[in-house]
């Protein structure tokens, strides 16, 4: 394939490099959360910055700035990067793509700060108020007609499996977002929590994962220079997700203030997800065949099957705590928590950093720096995450049969909240590891583009294909 | 490989896409919508359909802008693990809760009766040093709120009552 046009380069890296900076910003977030959970007058040192930095404003900030911040721009770095080389034709307006990337950085800023004086709609996920949620729809409706218009005029007539992952999401994200922001604004009660776990749960499914997925397409049979093992089988993925995720919002009212249709409506297609996660994994375990060992000196491979294990186990375990009893123990607990990071670090910023590890090169003309940070930044992650995720965990299934015992509130509640302390503690310390990690990524991506050893003209020829 | 020379043309996916989203949709976000049980309000709903000069009101916006919600649920439900927290919430409690605060963790205790448990010179305490009486408590302290907003937000929290008509629900 053809070396990367200018234009489209620079927008990719400016994605990519924003969403590197947010993915610190957004960690270190996580991380004065997690101390605070531990040592609530951490960074109480004056009334400003116990004020503006208090547990329930920057809590949503946090979660901002990892959603859309990182996760998203570097999504959408990623289709500019991938849609082009599966289409064999440039991508279209980078111009608009850059402007589009300037805007979502002030996006971000804005709805750090917005947030942290106090302004939110309390509506998970979307807590940034309606002018900047009607700010960030026109941007992604913009990114959307860039991609869908660069396939369009595609040169390569067939559409890679990667291909159908991108065009559904781009659909569903828009109007997800429309449903979570704007028709919440207006209507009450319980209605509007219905929309806003709509927009919650699906934002994670058909954004996030389904992007994500493609992804995992396009990089898998790369690095493991085998083809994809089964095409059929990428195909009932597709439809199967496009079918049982949307049905999903419900069940985080499970056993709540909903009817009792409603719940078997969210529960029974939520069990039905093990349909295409297995597809996904089916097709991944199936691609790696007699690979294997390929894994112990690719790291961007081990990155892209780590996040696709982490994959398989959060669509598992997801089914199983939507269930009516065990939700009846697990909901609102630290299990929750440790549940929701899954998805987003384990599976989806894995298979990122695999993209980037991979991509970097065709971009900056130069070798990742060093080998051995990459490895440094697997280990810190899987281990950081491994600790965090098996703590919230284990101390949510301690905390929900606690409550069946009758502490629900007073010292009783206290009590579990204090006996907990020691896994708030190891949680923390997993946190701090993982944002290591991270640093020591943003680290060796600036030294790459820096004194990377630069690619020899025959490398520079099959760094793309 | 034979099939994959279908896979040629763009439309199939977005109408496909499309539709399946919308029905998800219609089932899980208009239909609940237009049930009687979200449209109706009982004696619940009607005392937190505050009016908006009220303390209560006022209160109810400080909870949202220190986001309260993010760690203390609003709902009880049926289970063991509710069992002791008061009357098992229903559609028609949150008819005007605009926005909603049901909430989704429990890093504090729910809140949804909160206002039958304490009086409000223990909520004047706790909110300023939540360790003053409960050592070893991780919540955080509200010592930087004016004393406006204290009251306010204390007149919400007491608010927080079943309705005679809804007791042992």
């Amino acid at each position: 394939m053809t070396a990367i046009a200018h234009n489209e380069n620079r927008v990719v890296r400016l994605f990519f490099y924003s969403s590197i900076t947010w993915l610190l910003i957004g960690m270190t977030i996580g991380l004065i959360l997690a101390i605070k959970y531990v040592w609530p007058n951490f960074l109480v040192w004056g009334e400003f910055l116990q004020k503006y930095l208090s547990y329930g404003r920057i809590r949503p900030a946090h979660t901002h700035v990892v959603l859309f911040g990182w996760l998203s721009m570097a999504y959408a770095g990623g289709l500019f990067y991938i849609i082009p080389q599966l289409t064999r034709k440039s991508l279209e307006h980078p111009r608009l793509a850059h402007a589009i990337g300037i805007l979502w950085n002030i996006y971000i800023v804005a709805a750090i700060v917005t947030l942290s004086m106090g302004y939110t709609t309390t509506i998970e996920y979307a807590e940034s108020t309606w002018p900047l949620d009607v700010y960030l729809i026109v941007l992604v409706a913009g990114a959307a007609y860039i991609c869908f218009k660069t396939i369009a005029k595609r040169n390569e007539s067939q559409l890679y499996v990667s291909l159908w992952y991108f065009m559904g999401s781009l659909i569903w994200l828009p109007f997800l977002y429309i449903i979570g922001n704007i028709v919440t604004y207006f209507i009450t009660g319980i209605p509007q929590a219905l929309a806003g776990w709509f927009y919650g749960h699906n934002v994670i499914g058909l954004w996030f994962t389904t992007v994500g997925v493609g992804f995992i397409y396009y990089l898998l049979p790369l690095l493991s220079k085998n083809p994809l093992y089964s095409h059929k089988l990428s195909l009932i993925g597709f439809w199967t997700i496009a079918t049982f995720y949307v049905w999903n919002g419900p069940h985080h009212l499970q056993n709540g203030p909903i009817p009792a249709w409603l719940m078997k409506a969210g529960v029974i297609p939520s069990v039905l997800l093990i349909i295409p996660v297995w597809t996904v994994l089916a097709n991944v375990f199936g691609t790696m065949k007699g690979k294997w060992h390929m894994i112990s000196e690719n790291v961007p491979l081990k990155f892209v099957v780590t996040g696709a294990i982490f994959y398989l186990i959060t669509c598992l375990q997801g089914p199983f705590q939507s269930l009516m009893q065990p939700s009846a123990i697990l909901k609102f607990t630290n299990w929750i928590i440790g549940h929701a990071h899954m998805p987003l670090f384990g599976a989806f910023s894995f298979v990122l950093f695999a993209l980037f590890y991979h991509a970097l090169p065709s971009l900056t003309g130069r070798k990742i720096y060093s080998d051995t940070l990459m490895n440094w930044h697997f280990w810190l992650s899987i281990i950081g995450f491994l600790i965090f995720a098996f703590t919230t965990w284990t101390a949510g299934v301690m905390q929900g049969f606690a409550w069946t015992e009758g502490k629900q509130y007073g010292v009783p509640f206290l009590e579990v909240v204090v006996s907990l302390q020691p896994f708030a503690i190891a949680r923390a310390i997993g946190g701090t590891l993982m944002f290591i990690g991270q640093i020591v990524f943003a680290y060796n991506v600036r030294r790459s583009i820096k004194d990377g050893q630069l690619l020899s003209v025959e490398e520079k020829s099959t760094s793309t294909a | 490989m034979s099939g994959q020379s279908k896979e040629r043309f763009m439309r199939p996916f977005i109408i496909g896409a499309s539709l399946l989203f919308f029905i998800g949709v219609a089932a899980t976000v208009v239909l609940p919508f237009y049930d009687e049980v979200m449209q109706r309000e009982n004696a619940n709903a009607k005392i937190k359909n505050y009016a908006i000069d009220s303390p209560e009101y006022r209160g109810r916006q400080v909870y949202i802008r220190e986001g309260c919600h993010v760690c203390h649920t609003q709902f009880v439900r049926p289970v063991k693990a509710d069992s002791s927290l008061g009357p098992v919430s229903v559609p028609e409690d949150y008819r005007h809760d605009y926005p909603h605060l049901l909430g989704s963790v429990r890093t504090g205790s729910d809140l949804t009766w909160v206002g039958t448990r304490w009086n409000e010179q223990w909520h004047r305490v706790h909110l300023k040093n939540p360790r003053q009486v409960f050592p070893g408590s991780t919540m955080p302290s509200y010592s930087y709120l004016s004393d406006q907003d204290t009251e306010d937000l204390i007149a919400y929290l007491m608010s927080l009552k079943p309705a005679p008509s809804t007791e042992g629900r």
